[in-house]
């Protein structure tokens, strides 16, 4: 009954479902090109070499964030810890001498961490049926005393040059951490869009039941997808403590919230199953140049939050009207 | 050993009595308090972790109300900070005006909810992402109106944190009293089941013809007067309203909600669980005071008490 009506309503005005599919797939596209067309009109400092290398930079961390809550949210997910690994990760870096041997090391502790959040968030889940939002929120928390515990709250030393390099060093005005952005994104890229585990992230998000009944070890995947969150979050991390430079408990700080209007913005559903990488990206930029653009209009600094709070329910709005 | 404390909490949870088990834990960790330390025990003690509790119950109990609906209200921290810099700013020391303007404050406080209703059913996105931005935009608000503390309240006001009725804290009263009329509404008013029933079947309760909209608008609007309350007990506490009071409570209120026996799920779970919650909660970090652990291994203890419980409470049955 309900197929017959959707089938003759889809019959009777397959234009404007042409068009609306169009304005789905490519509406954020266009958001971004308009907003970027509309700031460089504006302001003609926007689109100078230096001021672009600068979005590029700081949006870099975000992106790799943006990539590990992409797989979470695709398994009908949420990560509420990233940033609390991000701020660990970035304590981690400077709890070594700063000197160039420890870089390996660094890598070594903080990947660590990440894949240990990942795998508690996953195994609670997954295999306790505990609410993503909740089971982050409790590894966030548990997360952050013990890096608080640990630093005795004021973390103090170097971030080793290395990261320093990889954070906020440009070779041919091209960032360094855009490039590890670019790599991981284009990894994960395959991962998603090119192999069995990507469709296996598809099925299980759309439809968990199904991925079980087909066979699948859906609990393997979510699982799977915590993990690889956790670990993107490491590495952002360390690359934002280059960027920044100096660490406190905090670095990082919003990053959950961020990526997941991001996210949300690329067009991937919360209700799991729907979206892609590149869309999460374009949120990411999107975000990143609602927030030059502020400062570059001349507008507060506070209408960075007001805009951001109002542009994620919009972006959520827009998706929710084509799925009904 | 473990199995065996797991399949007690299930029993106890199963046979509806999810409440039984939080007043067991309080009583137990007031015993266990009470061996440690003398002082921890002291009647002044308890009745400052009493009166501490009031702006966590308040938070707690819209909370809870928004969470039975299966949704949740994460722009509570930002409303805090909202009403109480506008409270304490327009105040501005004058005895006159307090009452008019936390008049003013509690309807801003159900406007600002029931716009967080209306968006979520305009738009039909889900309360997390609505709530979520109206927090941006409430902060954003907070920090154009000030960058600091603004204003003041004469003196006298602090009756409303410190003041004592019959001995006991007056704020702390209120909300015990605040919270038996709402499980009272929730238990006996038709409209009050109704929000249990949104939130157990949202397809259920609008086949049935409940009134699905007004609820929803309902149960944020309630959520933005308990911010309200807590604003006013929070610049009651102390004498001004800062931009980040109540950044913390966006995501405290959750785990007294959650420790209370209501499932993130909705339609299951209730008001005096979460206040046993709030308890539960204050008393535990109140003892880890007095055991002289730090400020940050609370923290850990906190994350793992939400797992705890919601390991404990977890029964909904996977379909495969």
């Amino acid at each position: 009954m309900q197929q017959a009506v959707q089938s003759k309503s889809m019959s009777s005005d397959t234009n404007s479902k042409k068009l609306s599919d169009f304005g789905a797939r490519y509406g954020i596209h266009l958001a971004l090109l308009g907003l970027i067309v509309l700031s460089s009109i504006v302001s003609p400092a926007f689109l100078t070499a230096n001021n672009v290398s600068n979005m590029l930079l700081q949006a870099a961390p975000l992106g790799i964030v943006v990539i590990g809550q992409a797989f979470v949210i695709l398994v009908r997910g949420l990560d509420l810890s990233v940033a609390s690994v991000m701020a660990t990760a970035a304590v981690v870096a400077t709890s070594f001498d700063g000197q160039p041997g420890d870089v390996v090391p660094i890598i070594l502790v903080a990947l660590a961490i990440g894949v240990a959040t990942g795998l508690a968030n996953g195994l609670l889940v997954a295999k306790r049926n505990v609410s993503p939002f909740l089971a982050t929120l409790a590894t966030m928390i548990v997360l952050q005393g013990i890096r608080f515990a640990y630093t005795g709250g004021a973390p103090s030393g170097n971030v080793p040059h290395f990261f320093r390099i990889i954070g906020s060093e440009t070779v041919y005005g091209l960032p360094y951490n855009v490039i590890i952005l670019a790599i991981i994104a284009a990894f994960f890229w395959v991962l998603l869009h090119k192999s069995v585990f990507g469709r296996q992230v598809y099925i299980t998000g759309g439809n968990p039941s199904v991925a079980r009944l087909v066979g699948m070890n859906a609990d393997r995947v979510i699982i799977i997808c915590y993990v690889i969150s956790g670990t993107l979050a490491a590495i952002a991390g360390l690359v934002l403590s280059g960027f920044v430079g100096i660490v406190d408990n905090w670095v990082g700080r919003g990053m959950e919230l961020d990526s997941i209007v991001a996210a949300v913005m690329g067009g991937i559903a919360l209700s799991g199953g729907r979206g892609t990488i590149v869309g999460g990206l374009i949120g990411a930029a999107i975000l990143v140049v609602v927030f030059n653009a502020v400062l570059l209009f001349g507008m507060p600094v506070q209408f960075q939050i007001i805009i951001k709070g109002i542009v994620i329910v919009i972006a959520a709005a827009f998706y929710v009207k084509r799925g009904a | 050993m473990t199995a065996l404390a797991i399949r007690s909490f299930n029993f106890a949870t199963k046979s509806r009595s999810g409440l039984l088990v939080v007043i067991a834990l309080l009583v137990l960790l007031f015993f266990f308090g009470a061996l440690i330390s003398d002082r921890f025990r002291s009647v002044s003690n308890l009745l400052n972790v009493f009166e501490q509790s009031t702006g966590l119950a308040l938070v707690s109990l819209g909370q809870t109300l928004t969470v039975l609906t299966g949704g949740i209200d994460l722009s509570v921290g930002s409303m805090i900070s909202l009403l109480s810099v506008l409270m304490s700013g327009t105040i501005d020391g004058e005895a006159a005006r307090v009452l008019p303007v936390c008049i003013g404050i509690l309807v801003l406080g159900a406007a600002i909810g029931s716009l967080n209703g209306l968006t979520v059913i305009w738009l039909r996105v889900h309360p997390l992402i609505v709530t979520l931005g109206m927090g941006a935009l409430l902060q954003g608000v907070t920090l154009l109106y000030t960058l600091g503390p603004a204003g003041s309240v004469p003196f006298e006001f602090d009756y409303v944190a410190y003041g004592r009725l019959l001995g006991l804290p007056v704020g702390a009263v209120f909300t015990i009293a605040l919270f038996i009329l709402v499980a009272l509404f929730l238990r006996y008013v038709p409209f009050g089941r109704a929000i249990y029933a949104v939130g157990d079947d949202e397809i259920g309760a609008r086949l049935m013809g409940l009134p699905r909209k007004r609820v929803l608008v309902f149960v944020y609007a309630f959520s933005g007067i308990c911010c309200a309350l807590t604003a006013i007990y929070l610049v009651g506490r102390f004498g001004v309203g800062n931009v980040y009071t109540g950044q913390n409570y966006t995501l405290a209120s959750i785990t007294p909600v959650v420790v209370g026996g209501t499932m993130l799920t909705g339609g299951r779970g209730g008001v005096i669980g979460t206040l046993f919650g709030v308890y539960l909660i204050s008393l535990l970090n109140n003892l880890l005071n007095f055991m002289d652990i730090s400020s940050h291994y609370q923290l850990i203890v906190q994350g793992l008490i939400i797992i705890l419980a919601v390991s404990v409470y977890v029964e909904k049955k996977r379909a495969v």
